[in-house]
């Protein structure tokens, strides 16, 4: 059995209309300047009051887990627990079209700016800032996460053969997912077994 | 190559990233990079970093570099076949997962594949940077935005639109 999509009564979401939704999930979109998920929390949080910080920081978890953005995840959940397959609809439309228009826009106007030598000296500084925001990214979860040895073999592993030896993705993480998944599991059986004979 | 066959093999190519884009949008960019400049050719790979740092200057989801890929090769057209092509089969496996959540919560399986992906997830989050990196660091003042902007992602809590403000300005004053 599926788990019910309806929230449970005296939620905060189970009171939200389409209009509210919609226009939460467009602020999200239009106010988030390098990264959407800051302005997430803020209203859902502490505008809304559609979830407190435990259950938005659990939610996130499960979005950062799944494949795809994970906002565009966040407003898919948190739009079917307003209004179901519609709601997740909505959400998604409210983070992604205004500013996929906005983007389209921009793009335009940097087009027609193309041969103008501050405008290339410009973009040619945010570039390089931007690809370091990436390392900075990456850094900043290996720092916060500190993975054993085992998980550091595939992650150097991914790091390698999609950065550096630049092969084909979906190969790469066909073996290195089931591989993770295993060595994951071994140690898992393993530290259980230490637990039972320490027991004993 | 028609526009219509490039529009195809883009929501063909992007329909596929969605479900492996575990971590996000970036753990798929050097996927994307490598075909639209590497396989397709449809672009230089300083063509697309510069496409990257627009997407991040504008505000909206990191999925906007897909849009701005999309309509770089083939318009409009392009920029929404391509955000609907990354977002939608993630999408609808969320909303899936959403429903059986409660019960994968108690699945013992569930922790085994999380720990597996996180540092997976990291591995090619780093692949991104350093494709990014190699597109963008033609000289070594742009290197060394870079390690500045690692820097203070890394180790700060300044928001990324300023420090890209910031580099924007260096590179106007030719240092890039």
């Amino acid at each position: 059995m599926a788990a019910d999509p309806q929230p449970p009564e005296g939620s905060p979401l189970a009171g939200v209309t389409r209009p509210a939704l919609f226009a939460s999930f467009l602020k999200m979109g239009l106010l988030g300047f390098g990264g959407v998920l800051p302005w997430a929390r803020r209203v859902i949080v502490d505008e809304r009051g559609w979830l407190d910080d435990r259950e938005f920081a659990q939610l996130i978890g499960l979005c950062q887990v799944l494949p795809g953005p994970n906002v565009v995840n966040l407003a898919v959940i948190i739009g079917a627990r307003t209004q179901g397959p519609i709601g997740s609809l909505i959400a998604v439309s409210g983070i992604l079209f205004v500013p996929v228009a906005l983007m389209l826009a921009i793009a335009a106007f940097y087009a027609s700016l193309a041969d103008n030598v501050h405008a290339r000296n410009a973009i040619a500084g945010a570039s390089a800032a931007a690809a370091g925001l990436i390392v900075g990214t990456a850094l900043r979860l290996l720092l916060h996460a500190r993975p054993p040895p085992r998980g550091l073999v595939t992650g150097a592993t991914a790091f390698v053969a999609v950065g550096i030896l630049q092969w084909p993705l979906l190969w790469v993480i066909t073996v290195l997912i089931p591989a993770g998944i295993a060595l994951e599991w071994r140690a898992s059986r393993t530290d259980a077994e230490r637990k039972h004979a320490k027991r004993e | 190559m028609s526009s219509a066959d490039i529009v195809a093999e883009i929501a063909v190519r992007f329909t596929a990233l969605s479900l492996v884009a575990i971590g996000g949008i970036n753990a798929i960019l050097p996927e994307i990079h490598r075909v639209v400049v590497d396989v397709e050719g449809w672009m230089t790979s300083a063509q697309f970093v510069e496409l990257f740092a627009l997407a991040q200057l504008a505000p909206g989801p990191n999925a906007m570099i897909v849009a701005l890929v999309g309509w770089k090769v083939a318009g409009v057209v392009g920029a929404l076949v391509a955000t609907a092509a990354v977002c939608g089969p993630s999408s609808v496996a969320c909303y899936i997962a959403w429903q059986w959540a409660d019960r994968l919560r108690e699945a013992p399986l569930r922790g085994v594949i999380q720990r597996a992906l996180a540092p997976i997830a990291i591995g090619l989050i780093m692949a991104s940077g350093y494709t990014l990196a190699r597109g963008a660091d033609r000289s070594l003042g742009a290197l060394a935005l870079t390690l500045l902007a690692t820097a203070a992602l890394a180790f700060t809590r300044i928001n990324p639109v300023w420090v890209l403000l910031a580099a924007a300005a260096v590179g106007i004053g030719g240092l890039a």
